[in-house]
C-alpha cells in the first residue's frame, strides 16, 4: 500500500514538472509572439500599379457578391468623352447604350460636366469586381479606375482566396489604419 | 456502438405524444430545409447557366454589331433586351442567396431540436451488457490499433511512392550553378567591395584616366544624381555601377549603367524601426544611414545599412531576401563595409565594448540569405572592413578592431590567429600583402602582422611596429613594397613593409576622407574638397597633377576597365578617355 | 482572343510600370469652368478594428465560462448553451474568422518569416485556448469552437467508431497539422484556411467545393461525432497533448466510481476507458518484447519517414506559387505547353531573366527538401510513438475519460448514478 502510494506521488511528481514545463514552454512561446507580434490588424488589399486586371476578383472572393470593386480617383480621371474604361472598343456611339457599354451591370455612371468633359462614378452596388473598365481605362487612358478590396464588404479572412489566386502578386496585406492603396498624382 | 438494448419498434418510437409532436417538427423542418436547399442549388445553377449563355451572346453580338451589318437597329435592340436580362438574373443572386442562407439554418435549427428532442423523450437508461472478458477484449483491440497504425504508415509509404513516381518538371538546372562564383581574375578586373580587390586599393588595370576637370566636363564620361545621400563608395562590376544611399525615411540600393549613366533601377530595403516609438534612432550626420560600402560576388548584390537592415538584390534589382541583424550599438553608427567570400556575404558587426560579447562576424549564403556561420568576437565597436586575403598559409578573413586583429577561415568561421596590439575606434581596414597584414592605431601607430601564426600571436608574429601618427578614417594602401598611409590632416607616411623602415613624410596640407589608392607606381589621393592628387610614389612623393572635381567627396573613388568612379556628396562621375 | 487578351494584360502591365516611372498622363486632367466640385473617393472603414479586442476579450470570458460549467458546475445543458452562444458569435457573427486552429499558421509564419508580424489579437488567439487547456482541459474544444459546435449539433445517432480504426484514423490529424506548419513556414499558403469546411456554412457563400466537403462532414457527422475534430482538426491535436498535462479535468463521476458501468456508452467520441486489470500472465513476456521492438523502432521509423518526406520535395513545394510559375515557364519554353497563363505573362512583363525565376524556385524548392525531412520525421515519431503506446498496458481501477481524447462535453456526467445523487442532494438543500 505504502508502495503504491509512493508511486502515485512519483507520477503525481512528474506530471506536475511536465505540466510546469509545459507552462513554461507556452510562457516562452507567448514572450517570443509578444515580441513578434504587432498591435493592430491586418487588412488585405490590391496593389493597382501590380493589377493585372485579370478578373480572377469576380469570382474567387469567399463572398457571392465579391469585396472587391472598382474605384474611380478624380484626380487622375481625364474626363474624357471616350472613355476606354466605359465604351467598349469601337463603340458605335458615345452613349450609354447597352450595346456601346463595357460593363455588365451598368455600374457606370456617366455624366456631362461641361464640353468636352464627362465625368464617371461607380454606383457601387451594382459592381462586381470584373475589372472590365479597370483593363480599359489602364490599357488606353490614365488608370484612374482600378479595382480595391472594400472594406465595409471583406470579411478580412485569414487567408484571402483572391489573393491566394492572384497571378500578379498585387494582393498583400496592410495597416488596418491605412486599409486603402489608391493611385495618386505623385505617384502617377 | 448501437445499443442492443435499446428499443427500436416503432410503438416505442411513437409512445408519447411529446414525442409525436417531437418528431412532426423535426419531420416539418427537414422538408423546409429541402425545399430551401433545392430551390438555392437551383437558383445558383440556373442562374450561372443562363447568364454564361447571355454573356456568350452578348459579346457576340457585339462584335457583329461593329462589323458592317444590314439592321443595325435590330441588333441594337436586342443587345439591349439581353443586357436588361443579364442584369435581372445577375442582381438578384447574391441577395437570394443570403436570405436563402438565413431560412435553410432556420429549418435546419427546428429540424435538429425536434430530433433533438424526440431523442430526449425516447432516451432510456442504458442497462450494462453482461460482464465480458476485458482484458482479452482490449488485447485484442490492442493489437488491432497496431496493425491499424501499420496500416496507415503503409499506406502512407505507397502514396509517397506514388507521388514521387509520377513525371514532374525539373527545372533546378541552377544547383550546380548556384556554387559558381568569381574567378580571381574577374575580381582582380572589377572593383566589387570597398577599397577594391583584397580591400588593397590597388588596381590591376593600367589604362586609368590621369586628367581631367569637372568645371569644363573634360573627361567626365558621365555625371549622374544619386537620388539619396550616403557616404559609402561606389562598386563595380562588369558594365554596372552600385551604390546606396539612406535617409530616416527610406533606405536604397542603386544600379547605375556604367557607360551610359543612366539610373537603371532602385532597390527599396524595409528599415527595422526602433521597438519603442520614444526611442528615436538617431544618427551622426558624418556617418549617416548609408556609410557602409556594399560588395557583389559578380550574381547578386549586398547592402548593409545603420540600421543593420542587410539586403540582398540580383542584378536585375529583385530583392531577393532582407535580414534585420538589430540594431548596432555603436558609437557613431555602424559604418563597416561588406566583403564577400565565393558565393556568401561577410559581415563584421562589431558593437558595444569588448567585455559586452555583442560583437559577431557573419557570414550568410548569398543566395538564400541563411547564416552559413558567425563566429564571436572580443572587441569593442569598430568602423573597419574584414578582407579576404590570399595568403601562403590558406585563404583568410582579417578583421581589425580595438584590441583584437584576428583572422578567420571563410569556410568554417573558425579562429585562425589573433593578435592584441590595437586601442582606440578603429575605422581604417587591415590591409594585405606578401604574408604580412597591416593594421593602424588612430593616432599613435602602424604594425605589421604575420599571417602564419596559428592562436595568440600577439607575442610572436608581429613583424615590426613603428610609433608614428596612424590615420583615423583612411585606409593604407600598399604595393608588397612600400605602405603608404595617409591622416585626414594630410599627412603622409610611406614605411618599408620588410622592417617598417620611414622612407619619407609628406604635409598634403589638405583634408583627406576617402581612402588612398594605388595605380601603378602612382599614388591617387582624393581630398576631402574633390581635388584628385595624382603623386609619385617612389622614391620619394612628387606631386604630378592635380584634377578638380569641383564636389566634395567623402567616398573613395573605384577603379574598373579604364574608368574611375567618383561619388560626390550628391552626383556620381564617371571618369575615363573619350 | 486568348491571345489578344494576354497581349492587352502586357500592355496594362507595361503601361502600369511605364507611369510609374514618368509622372506624365495621358490625357491631362481637365481645369473646368462650371461650378463643377470633384468628388473624393469614398473609403470605406473596416469594420473588424472595432471587433479585434472585444474577440479576444469574449473568448476569455468563453474559456473561462466553459471552464465553471464544465469543471464546476457539471452541467451538460449550460455547456450546450455555451456551445450555441459560441457557435452563433464566433461562427454566424464573426464569419470564423480568425480561429485558434487558423492562427497556427500565422504564428508558425510570423516565425520563420521576418516581414510578417502577427497581430497581437491572433497571438491571444493561439494561446489562450492552449493555457486554458493546461489548467482546465479541452474546454475550447468544449463550448467555444464554432467548428466543433457545428459538428456537435449535428450528431443525432452516434455509432462507435473501434478503437483500432481511431488510432489509425488520427495519424491524418497530425500529418495535416504537419503540412499546415510546412505550407505555413515556406510562405506557401494557409491549407488550413484553404480547405476550412464549415466555415462557408458560416458566410452563406464560399467555394461550391470546400462547400461539399463540409456537408459531407455534417452528414457524416450524424453518426459519428465530430468527424474534423477527432480525426483532421490540426490544433486539436495540440490540444489533445496539452490536455494529458493538464492541472484539472473533467471526470465522470463527481466523487467515486462504483464501477456500475452505466457509464460505458455515454461518450460518443470514445474517450471512456474502461478499467484494465492485469496483463494476462502469458501475454506478458511477448508484449515486453513487443514493446522493446517498437522502442527501438522508433528512430529507423523517423529517418526513414524523414527520407520520404524530402523525396517529396517537387509535390510539396507546388503548393509555393513561385515554383508553380517556374514550372509553367520551363513547360511553355521547352513548348509542351501551347498557351500562356496570367501568371507566365506578368513574369515575361518584368523583365526578370528565366534563369534568375528558376534559382529562385529552386531555393524554395530546397527549403522543402528540409521542411519534408522535418515533416516526414514528425510523422515517424507520431506513428513510432503511437505503435508504442497502444502496446504499454496501463492500469485502470475505474472508468475514465481518456486525457487526451476527452473534449470536456459534459454528455456522461448524467449517466453517473453517483452524479444523480449529487444532484438530487443539491436539489434537497435548494429546497
Amino acid at each position: 500500500m505504502a508502495e503504491s502510494k509512493d508511486i502515485i506521488t512519483r507520477r503525481q511528481l512528474l506530471k506536475n514538472g511536465c505540466c510546469g514545463g509545459c507552462l513554461a514552454g507556452l510562457g516562452a512561446l507567448g514572450g517570443l509572439l509578444a515580441a513578434k507580434s504587432r498591435p493592430g490588424d491586418t487588412v488585405w488589399q490590391i496593389d493597382p500599379y501590380k493589377c493585372i486586371a485579370c478578373g480572377n476578383c469576380e469570382t474567387y472572393c469567399v463572398l457571392e457578391e465579391s469585396a472587391v470593386k472598382c474605384v474611380q480617383v478624380y484626380e487622375l480621371c481625364g474626363y474624357c468623352d471616350y472613355c476606354p474604361g466605359f465604351h467598349e472598343p469601337g463603340a458605335t456611339a458615345l452613349d450609354t447604350g447597352a450595346e456601346n457599354e463595357l460593363c455588365p451591370t451598368g455600374a457606370i455612371k456617366r455624366k456631362f460636366v461641361e464640353e468636352p468633359y464627362f465625368d464617371y462614378t461607380i454606383d457601387e452596388p451594382l459592381c462586381i469586381g470584373c475589372a472590365k473598365c479597370v483593363k480599359g481605362c489602364a490599357a488606353f487612358g490614365n488608370g484612374s479606375l482600378f479595382l480595391q478590396v472594400r472594406h465595409d464588404r471583406c470579411l478580412n479572412c485569414n487567408e484571402c482566396s483572391i489573393a491566394a489566386a492572384c497571378p500578379s502578386g498585387a494582393f498583400k496585406r496592410v495597416p488596418a489604419d491605412k486599409p486603402y492603396l489608391l493611385k495618386n498624382v505623385e505617384n502617377a | 456502438m448501437v445499443d442492443p438494448n435499446n428499443n427500436n419498434s416503432p410503438n416505442a418510437r411513437i409512445a408519447s405524444p411529446w414525442c409525436r409532436s417531437a418528431v412532426a417538427t423535426a419531420l416539418i423542418g427537414a422538408i423546409f430545409s429541402i425545399i430551401i436547399l433545392t430551390l438555392i442549388v437551383a437558383n445558383y445553377v440556373q442562374g450561372r447557366v443562363h447568364e454564361i449563355r447571355i454573356e456568350k451572346r452578348l459579346e457576340n453580338l457585339k462584335i457583329e454589331i461593329r462589323e458592317d451589318s444590314v439592321d443595325k437597329q435590330a441588333l441594337i435592340d436586342e443587345i439591349r433586351l439581353l443586357d436588361l436580362e443579364f442584369r435581372q438574373s445577375r442582381l438578384p443572386r447574391p441577395s437570394f442567396a443570403r436570405t436563402g442562407g438565413y431560412l435553410l439554418l432556420a429549418a435546419l435549427a427546428v429540424f435538429v431540436l425536434g430530433i433533438k428532442w424526440a431523442d430526449t423523450l425516447k432516451k432510456k437508461t442504458q442497462i450494462p451488457k453482461l460482464q465480458q472478458d476485458d482484458t482479452g477484449e482490449q488485447v485484442r483491440q490492442a493489437a488491432l490499433a497496431r496493425w491499424s497504425v501499420a496500416a496507415a504508415l503503409a499506406l502512407a509509404g505507397l502514396v509517397v511512392l506514388l507521388l514521387v513516381i509520377i513525371p514532374h518538371v525539373d527545372f533546378s538546372t541552377t544547383d550546380a550553378e548556384d556554387a559558381s562564383y568569381p574567378t580571381q581574375q574577374e575580381i582582380r578586373q572589377n572593383w566589387h567591395r570597398f577599397h577594391g580587390p583584397e580591400g588593397a586599393g590597388v588596381t590591376a588595370d593600367a589604362n586609368i584616366p590621369d586628367n581631367w576637370d569637372g568645371k569644363s566636363g573634360e573627361g567626365i564620361l558621365w555625371k549622374a544624381k544619386v537620388p539619396v545621400i550616403g557616404h559609402n563608395s561606389p562598386i563595380v562590376w562588369g558594365d554596372r555601377v552600385f551604390l546606396s544611399g539612406g535617409d530616416p525615411n527610406r533606405l536604397n540600393v542603386f544600379c547605375f549603367d556604367a557607360v551610359s549613366g543612366n539610373l537603371l533601377w532602385t532597390g527599396d530595403v524595409k528599415r527595422t524601426l526602433p521597438k519603442s516609438e520614444e526611442e528615436e534612432f538617431e544618427v551622426m550626420e558624418d556617418t549617416g544611414f548609408a556609410a557602409s560600402t556594399m560588395a557583389t560576388d559578380g550574381k547578386r548584390i549586398y547592402a548593409i545599412f545603420v540600421t543593420g537592415d542587410l539586403a540582398c538584390f540580383d542584378f536585375s534589382g529583385r530583392n531577393l531576401w532582407t535580414k534585420s541583424l538589430g540594431i548596432p550599438d555603436s558609437m557613431y553608427g555602424y559604418a563597416s563595409s561588406l566583403e564577400t567570400f565565393r558565393n556568401m556575404v561577410i559581415v563584421q558587426y562589431d558593437q558595444g565594448d569588448a567585455e559586452s560579447g555583442k560583437s559577431r562576424l557573419f557570414t550568410f549564403d548569398g543566395a538564400s540569405g541563411r547564416l552559413v556561420w558567425q563566429a564571436k568576437r572580443p572587441v569593442a565597436n569598430s568602423w573597419s572592413s574584414p578582407i579576404v586575403a590570399q595568403t601562403e598559409t590558406g585563404i583568410q578573413i582579417i578583421t581589425a578592431a580595438d584590441p583584437n586583429v584576428m583572422a578567420f577561415d571563410p569556410n568554417t568561421g573558425a579562429e585562425i590567429w589573433r593578435a592584441e596590439c590595437l586601442a582606440g575606434d578603429i575605422a581604417p581596414s587591415p590591409i594585405y600583402a606578401k604574408g604580412l597584414a597591416f593594421v593602424v592605431e588612430p593616432y599613435s601607430k602602424i604594425l605589421a602582422i604575420r599571417t602564419n601564426g596559428k592562436g595568440d600571436v600577439t607575442k610572436t608574429h608581429i613583424a615590426w611596429s613603428v610609433d608614428e601618427p596612424g590615420p583615423d578614417i583612411c585606409t593604407p594602401v600598399t604595393n608588397g613594397e612600400y605602405v603608404f598611409i595617409l591622416n585626414s590632416d594630410g599627412l603622409a607616411l610611406c614605411f618599408n613593409t620588410v622592417d617598417g623602415k620611414k622612407l619619407w613624410e609628406e604635409d598634403i596640407r589638405e583634408d583627406f576622407l576617402p581612402s588612398p589608392s594605388l595605380v601603378g607606381d602612382k599614388l591617387y589621393l582624393l581630398t576631402e574638397k574633390g581635388a584628385m592628387i595624382i603623386a609619385e610614389a617612389m622614391p620619394e612623393y612628387k606631386e604630378l597633377k592635380r584634377c578638380e572635381l569641383g564636389e566634395r567627396c567623402h567616398a573613395s573613388p573605384a577603379f574598373a576597365n579604364g574608368r574611375i568612379y567618383i561619388r560626390g556628396v550628391e552626383n556620381l562621375y564617371c571618369i575615363g578617355k573619350q | 482572343m486568348k491571345r489578344f487578351a494576354h497581349t492587352v494584360i502586357a500592355i496594362a502591365v507595361l503601361l502600369n510600370l511605364c507611369a510609374a516611372a514618368s509622372a506624365e498622363l495621358l490625357f491631362p486632367p481637365p481645369e473646368f469652368e462650371s461650378d463643377y466640385v470633384m468628388p473624393t473617393t469614398t473609403t470605406p472603414h473596416p469594420h473588424q478594428d472595432v471587433y479585434e479586442y472585444v474577440d479576444v476579450a469574449v473568448l476569455f470570458i468563453a474559456l473561462s465560462l466553459a471552464s465553471y460549467l464544465v469543471l464546476k458546475k457539471r452541467s451538460r445543458r449550460a455547456t450546450f448553451v455555451l456551445m450555441i452562444l459560441s457557435l452563433i458569435y464566433f461562427g454566424f457573427w464573426r464569419k470564423g474568422c480568425v480561429c485558434p486552429i487558423g492562427a497556427i499558421q500565422n504564428v508558425v509564419l510570423s516565425i520563420f518569416d521576418s516581414t510578417y508580424a502577427v497581430p497581437i489579437t491572433v497571438s491571444l488567439f493561439f494561446l489562450l485556448p492552449l493555457a486554458f487547456t493546461l489548467f482546465f482541459g479541452r474546454v475550447f474544444c468544449a463550448a467555444v469552437c464554432p467548428l466543433g459546435a457545428i459538428q456537435d449539433l449535428v450528431l443525432l445517432h452516434p455509432v462507435s467508431v473501434p478503437y483500432w480504426l481511431a488510432a489509425g484514423l488520427r495519424a491524418l490529424a497530425y500529418l495535416y497539422l504537419a503540412l499546415a506548419v510546412l505550407f505555413a513556414a515556406t510562405g506557401s499558403g494557409f491549407l488550413i484556411c484553404r480547405y476550412d469546411p464549415f466555415v462557408a456554412f458560416f458566410r452563406f457563400s464560399g467555394n461550391v467545393n470546400i462547400l461539399i466537403i463540409g456537408v459531407c462532414f455534417l452528414l457524416v457527422g450524424l453518426f459519428i461525432g465530430r468527424p474534423y475534430c477527432r480525426f483532421f482538426c490540426p490544433y486539436g491535436v495540440i490540444l489533445r497533448q496539452v490536455s494529458r498535462l493538464s492541472k484539472w479535468r473533467v471526470t465522470i463521476t463527481p466523487d467515486e466510481c462504483i464501477q456500475c458501468r452505466l457509464c460505458e456508452d455515454a461518450c460518443p467520441f470514445g474517450a471512456i476507458r474502461s478499467p484494465a486489470v492485469e496483463w494476462p500472465a502469458v501475454e506478458y513476456a511477448k508484449a515486453k518484447k513487443r514493446l522493446a521492438f517498437l522502442i527501438l523502432l522508433l528512430p529507423v521509423l523517423i529517418v526513414l519517414c524523414g527520407w520520404g518526406g524530402s523525396r517529396l520535395k517537387n509535390v510539396t513545394s507546388r503548393m509555393h506559387s513561385t515554383v508553380r510559375l517556374a514550372e509553367r515557364i520551363y513547360l511553355e519554353e521547352a513548348g509542351e505547353v501551347e498557351d500562356i497563363t496570367d501568371p507566365s505573362t506578368v513574369f515575361r512583363a518584368t523583365g526578370e531573366t528565366i534563369e534568375s525565376l528558376y534559382e529562385r524556385a529552386s531555393i524554395i524548392r530546397n527549403k522543402f527538401i528540409l521542411g519534408g525531412w522535418l515533416l516526414g520525421g514528425f510523422m515517424g515519431l507520431v506513428i513510432g510513438v503511437k505503435l508504442a503506446a497502444v502496446s504499454v498496458w496501463r492500469k485502470r481501477t475505474d472508468y475514465e475519460a481518456d486525457r487526451a481524447g476527452c473534449i470536456a462535453c459534459g454528455r456522461c456526467f448524467k449517466y453517473c448514478p453517483r452524479e444523480q445523487l449529487r444532484l438530487s442532494k443539491t436539489k434537497q438543500e435548494v429546497c
